[in-house]
């Protein structure tokens, strides 16, 4: 048991290590993404609403340029599309406008990433797909390799046998409640 | 330092440094396998695209139920992402004001705002889904929301058939 205990000591200790990087990914993307309705974790957006003469909504090739006039739009312009009769929109990088030809309102969108907070939600949610999901599925396989060792570490009142297997059998407890009570 | 804890730190070197490079090889691997160069030039989402012929957005619209349960392969300007997800995206038509939307299951393929503007291949199974009434209440009432519109119940009269691609992959060719 002894032997046991050491080897269960030795890989919780090094994967433990090892995993912080990659915990502190997962948490702290967890708690940004868990609130995905409350705000735009990956993004912070901008907008803005202005009123320029009306274009009016003549032939699409006639209105672009006097769109784009209007606007007075200083960076490179992606594209530009006729939405509708009175819809006509504007792409540029980060943002764009979204203009009523009839009566001139402008709304300006805006974009931009969040800085760390975007490359966290993108590996966590494993946006780019291999090779993270490789990585990803070794991390979980290191979190299973913690959590057991973990439960042989501490011998005694404070290990399986005293608190540590109560606190261990909340930790079970607290999902399998939650399952039965979300099921109604 | 005695002898024991040198030859357990040397161990621990060893058992730290397998950890390692087997991580590194796995990151390679899967660089690898990412890089299949099979689809044309441009950023590649899912599986990209390999449908030999581009179909018109409006021979899409126009005639929706002879392309049911068919592989399409559409192109145009991406005028619409999901916020939340990136979970569809609409791509112009050919012709003015129509659109067509590629929707991908949540997490499978994620499409960036930043695609917005951008021109996009995209390649699905065309789908229809008849909408109850209750369920075309509700895809008008977002509909009207993303627009910034208003939205009247009453107004809503009949179902709704739902026509879309079941996207499968979309490569994007940006700026």
């Amino acid at each position: 048991m002894a032997t046991f205990r050491k080897w269960c000591r030795t890989f919780h200790r090094e994967l433990g290590f090892l995993a912080v990087g990659l915990t502190l990914v997962y948490a702290i993307s967890g708690i940004a993404v868990n609130h995905a309705h409350h705000w735009d974790a990956n993004y912070a957006r901008t907008r803005e609403e202005f009123t320029i003469e009306p274009p009016g909504t003549g032939p699409t090739a006639e209105i672009e340029p006097v769109v784009m006039e209007r606007l007075a739009v200083t960076g490179p312009v992606k594209n530009t599309w006729r939405a509708s009769e009175t819809e006509f929109k504007v792409f540029l990088e980060g943002g764009g406008y979204d203009v009523d030809l009839a009566t001139g309102q402008v709304v300006r969108h805006g974009f931009a990433k969040r800085p760390v907070l975007f490359d966290l939600n993108f590996m966590h949610l494993n946006s780019g797909k291999a090779p993270w999901t490789g990585i990803a599925d070794v991390y979980g396989g290191m979190l299973i390799v913690m959590a057991l060792t973990g439960i042989f570490l501490v011998r005694g009142r404070r290990g399986l046998k005293g608190r540590g297997g109560m606190m261990m059998v909340l930790g079970f407890l607290l999902p399998i409640v939650y399952a039965v009570i979300s099921r109604g | 330092m005695g002898m024991y804890h040198l030859q357990q730190r040397v161990q621990d070197m060893r058992f730290l440094s397998s950890i390692l490079v087997s991580a590194l090889l796995l990151i390679l691997a899967g660089f690898a396998v990412a890089d299949d160069g099979a689809t044309p030039a441009g950023k590649v989402y899912g599986e990209g695209v390999s449908a030999p012929d581009t179909v018109l957005v409006s021979d899409l619209l126009a005639t929706p139920d002879a392309y049911i349960g068919k592989t399409v392969r559409v192109q145009g300007l991406a005028v619409g992402v999901c916020e939340h997800r990136g979970c569809w995206i609409n791509i112009a038509g050919d012709q003015e004001g129509e659109t067509v939307r590629v929707k991908v299951k949540d997490g499978v393929i994620v499409f960036p705002v930043e695609i917005l503007g951008d021109m996009v291949v995209a390649e699905g199974v065309w789908t229809a889904n008849e909408l109850s009434m209750e369920q075309t209440k509700q895809v008008c009432a977002a509909q009207a929301r993303d627009e910034g519109k208003e939205f009247d119940e009453g107004e809503v009269t009949s179902c709704m058939t739902l026509y879309q691609i079941s996207g499968t992959g979309a490569v994007v060719a940006s700026h």
